[in-house]
């Protein structure tokens, strides 16, 4: 036993030890990166002005607190990507239930969306929802971000949906069948909440995807967090500063996002 | 005793704990040149894990083993050099499905051995006639039924000519109707003085092959007997009950 | 799979899909037509695709086939690059190194969770003022060598445009570099365990194993999302335009300003990436039956 005990501690001293030295050789890895991106930049004779990124946080005025530039396009940013969770999740929907219907038009039609919408580019659909649609329709920019981005997402979730009820296994329709449930019930209490669990953590997936996405609407000025970071750029020049705050703050939001579908995952991995 | 020359495998107080889980709770014993051994016990008895453990796959973390006098440490030259003398015949086959038979046969000699393309091949051509299957040498393992796999995964361990074949429960995946396939060329393989441990259930084969039997329950050996004895008289309480479950069916 | 057997039939549902279809037309052609009094000219957008030059006869590529030219070249050298980063990305990432792990690991996540905009942005401002002078691009665009210059001409276009060309190329192949990783780890990381083990049994090293025995299977599952990531390259190339590469989405919109024939050209350039994309997608489809047809 005393041995095993031995052994098993200088397993554990060589893996810390080896846990060590490759933090350290990381550490020092990327210092030296930032320390060429730094280094690269005072050779250009870039001026660094940290210490005026705070008031594009918040404003101090008459002793009340006010939401600076980068918070108010952030607040866009999550706006936006909340109408669009919603409108994106309702077109999956319809999308996948046609998809999966008896209906010959409605398979067409949820075919001819999905093959447009993978086949061209997010920049391009804005485009076209810009400059055609939205003078057609008579919508403002939000909007018109809005609808865009719930067309392009509205297709992954409708992929997510198909194949979270396709996983679920034959057997268990079969099941259903035979004990007499009807078609909406075998749905309802077979097949949907054995679903559910498998398209949550790629659902959860796609709505970091729908954040990031969403700056493309800057293209198009709507007033989100990227846009507001290119404003304040034009205005001040301070490229590097802002736009890594701006990455920072959309890493923040994703990787808070990812950190918990990694959470849901390992959950519903236990349970089964 | 004059025996330690022919000594081939030592293993003195190993053992291995995956997590909280201790697999191997200090095993020792000794296998010479020649010597078959049959290890049987009942599933999560650490059987898998030793004779795993004999070529590396996984690591012991406590105790000594050493194979043709080189004792396993962390030095890769020492493990590869072990595992040439060493073949391992797995439950599960694991060919190469992206080569043929033939190819599968060459890799290791030819990376390995340095053996030469020609030379790699005559030899695996030998080795398909001993396990009866020359004509399949350009075929698929996916073309084959698993007895025939199984050979094969026999056939590509000896290309290595090994001192040693340790078998990993050889039959547990195969068709009824196909074990005795596997087991003949097994026997064939004894009869030559290839010096084996295999791992198994099937005990018809451990009672015509097998000089030693070794029982194992809950990472420990419980037992150690040549056959005759081990059937007819076993010592241990946990060897009755066992041999009575696996015997009456 | 849910009522295989069952075939498509006309029922109430196409009653109301094909009625919500013809009425959102109907509106649509109403608008276009009495309220926004919009006249369209397709004749007047074609010729910038290409166009018949009535003194020699002969049909000259326009503004939108040159950037449609561009936006292939970046798709086709970037999967290449960006397949590159991520082999090598992908064996760091499974690597028994933890510091090779860990590298790969941040370059992963850190693009993955960035917007791809913003992404570029900053990347391009480091790479345009630091990386290009480093590298000596602009030296090599303004080469006297006629070598050189047919060279560029050949594989890049107009060597005027040839660093930002490559810095617009690097951008895009880091970023999809990433998305290879993945792919590659879990191509790798897909195949048994008992494959390692019967390769290490048989005396082969970490590194044989992995060419011999991992790397050969792993291809044949690598290849389908990697053809899938070509597609997605063609269609994230577009976004380059931002940063003033003259792709075929930075030519629609000069060409719509300057024929404000905004409703064509935008239709057209959408159709044109449809094409091109559709057009892979049955490629690559069809390239995967038949290897799965000589398989056995």
């Amino acid at each position: 036993m005393s041995v095993n005990r031995k052994a098993l501690f200088r397993y554990w001293k060589v893996s810390q030890q080896s846990r060590v030295v490759a933090t350290l050789q990381y550490l020092v890895f990327m210092a030296s990166l930032v320390w060429v991106v730094v280094h690269g930049a005072n050779q250009m004779g870039y001026q660094w002005q940290w210490y005026n990124i705070p008031e594009y946080f918040y404003k101090v005025f008459e002793g009340e607190i006010y939401p600076g530039r980068l918070i108010k396009g952030l607040g866009v940013t999550v706006d936006l990507t909340l109408w669009c969770v919603g409108f994106t999740l309702l077109t999956g929907l319809i999308t996948a239930l046609l998809r999966m219907s008896d209906s010959i038009s409605g398979r067409w039609l949820s075919t001819i969306y999905l093959e447009l919408v993978r086949n061209t580019p997010l920049l391009v659909q804005l485009y076209l929802f810009y400059f055609v649609f939205s003078p057609i329709f008579g919508i403002d920019r939000f909007w018109t971000g809005v609808i865009c981005l719930t067309f392009y997402e509205g297709s992954f979730v409708a992929e997510i949906i198909r194949s979270g009820v396709q996983s679920v296994e034959r057997g268990q329709w079969e099941a259903g069948d035979s004990i007499g449930l009807t078609r909406w019930d075998n749905y309802r209490y077979i097949v949907i909440p054995q679903a559910i669990p498998i398209m949550l953590p790629p659902l959860t997936g796609q709505i970091i995807n729908l954040i990031k996405h969403s700056s493309i609407v800057s293209v198009i000025a709507v007033a989100d967090l990227t846009t507001e970071g290119r404003n304040i750029i034009a205005d001040t020049f301070m490229s590097f500063e802002i736009w890594f705050t701006v990455a920072g703050i959309y890493l923040v939001l994703t990787l808070s996002l990812s950190m918990f579908v990694t959470w849901l995952e390992n959950r519903t991995r236990v349970r089964t | 005793m004059t025996d330690t020359d022919k000594r081939v495998i030592r293993l003195d107080n190993v053992s291995k704990s995956f997590g909280n889980f201790q697999a191997l709770k200090g095993v020792s014993f000794d296998i010479n040149h020649g010597q078959k051994v049959v290890v049987c016990g009942p599933s999560g008895s650490g059987k898998s894990t030793m004779i795993r453990c004999i070529n590396r796959l996984e690591e012991h973390d406590g105790g000594s083993i050493t194979v043709n006098g080189v004792e396993l440490t962390d030095d890769m030259a020492n493990i590869l050099a072990v595992r040439r003398e060493v073949g391992m015949v797995f439950q599960q086959f694991n060919l190469f499905p992206h080569l043929t038979v033939l190819d599968n046969l060459t890799l290791g000699p030819m990376r390995s051995r340095g053996a030469d393309k020609q030379q790699a091949q005559g030899t695996a051509m030998e080795y398909l006639e001993r396990v009866r299957i020359p004509d399949q040498a350009n075929k698929y393992p996916s073309q084959l039924s698993g007895g025939q796999q199984q050979r094969v995964a026999i056939a590509r361990s000896l290309c290595m000519k090994p001192k040693i074949m340790l078998f990993d429960e050889p039959t547990s995946a195969l068709d009824p109707e196909m074990i005795k396939e596997v087991l003949d060329v097994m026997i064939e393989l004894a009869e030559e003085g290839m010096t084996m441990i295999v791992v198994t259930h099937e005990m018809g084969f451990a009672k015509t092959v097998a000089d030693t039997m070794i029982f194992m329950d809950h990472g420990e050996i419980v037992e150690v007997a040549p056959p005759s004895e081990f059937f007819s008289s076993p010592r241990s309480e946990r060897t009755q009950l066992f041999l009575s479950q696996i015997l009456s069916h | 799979m849910i009522r295989k057997n069952k075939k498509p039939r006309l029922n109430w549902i196409d009653f109301a899909v094909i009625s919500s279809v013809v009425g959102f037309l109907i509106f649509v052609v109403l608008r276009v037509d009495s309220v926004l009094n919009y006249s369209w000219n397709w004749n007047h957008v074609f010729p910038f695709v290409m166009y018949l030059d009535e003194d020699t006869g002969q049909w000259v590529s326009n503004l939108l086939l040159e950037g449609l030219i561009i936006t292939l070249r970046l798709a086709v050298y970037g999967i290449i690059i960006s397949a590159v980063i991520g082999v090598v990305m992908g064996l760091c990432r499974i690597s028994s190194n933890l510091f090779l792990r860990m590298v790969a690991r941040s370059y992963v996540e850190l693009v993955r969770n960035t917007p791809p905009l913003v992404f570029i942005f900053i990347f391009y401002f480091f790479l345009s003022t630091q990386l290009m002078p480093l590298l000596g691009i602009d030296e090599l665009a303004r080469s006297d060598s006629p070598a050189v210059k047919t060279m560029i001409w050949i594989l890049c276009g107009d060597p005027i445009l040839f660093s930002n060309f490559v810095s617009g190329l690097i951008c895009l192949s880091i970023f999809e570099g990433a998305y290879i990783t993945e792919i590659v780890r879990a191509g790798i990381q897909s195949i048994p365990r008992g494959q390692w083990e019967a390769g290490r049994a048989i005396g082969l090293s970490r590194i044989d194993v992995m060419r011999y025995v991992i790397l050969p299977q792993a291809v044949s599952k690598i290849a389908p999302p990697l053809a899938n990531q070509f597609i997605t390259l063609i269609k994230d190339s577009s976004i380059v335009s931002l940063i003033s590469i003259q792709e075929l989405t930075f030519m629609a919109v000069e060409v719509g300003v300057s024929t404000s024939r905004i409703f064509e050209v935008w239709i057209l350039v959408a159709v044109m990436y449809f094409v091109i994309c559709y057009s892979c997608v049955l490629f690559f489809n069809w390239l995967e039956r038949r290897a799965a047809r000589s398989k056995r």
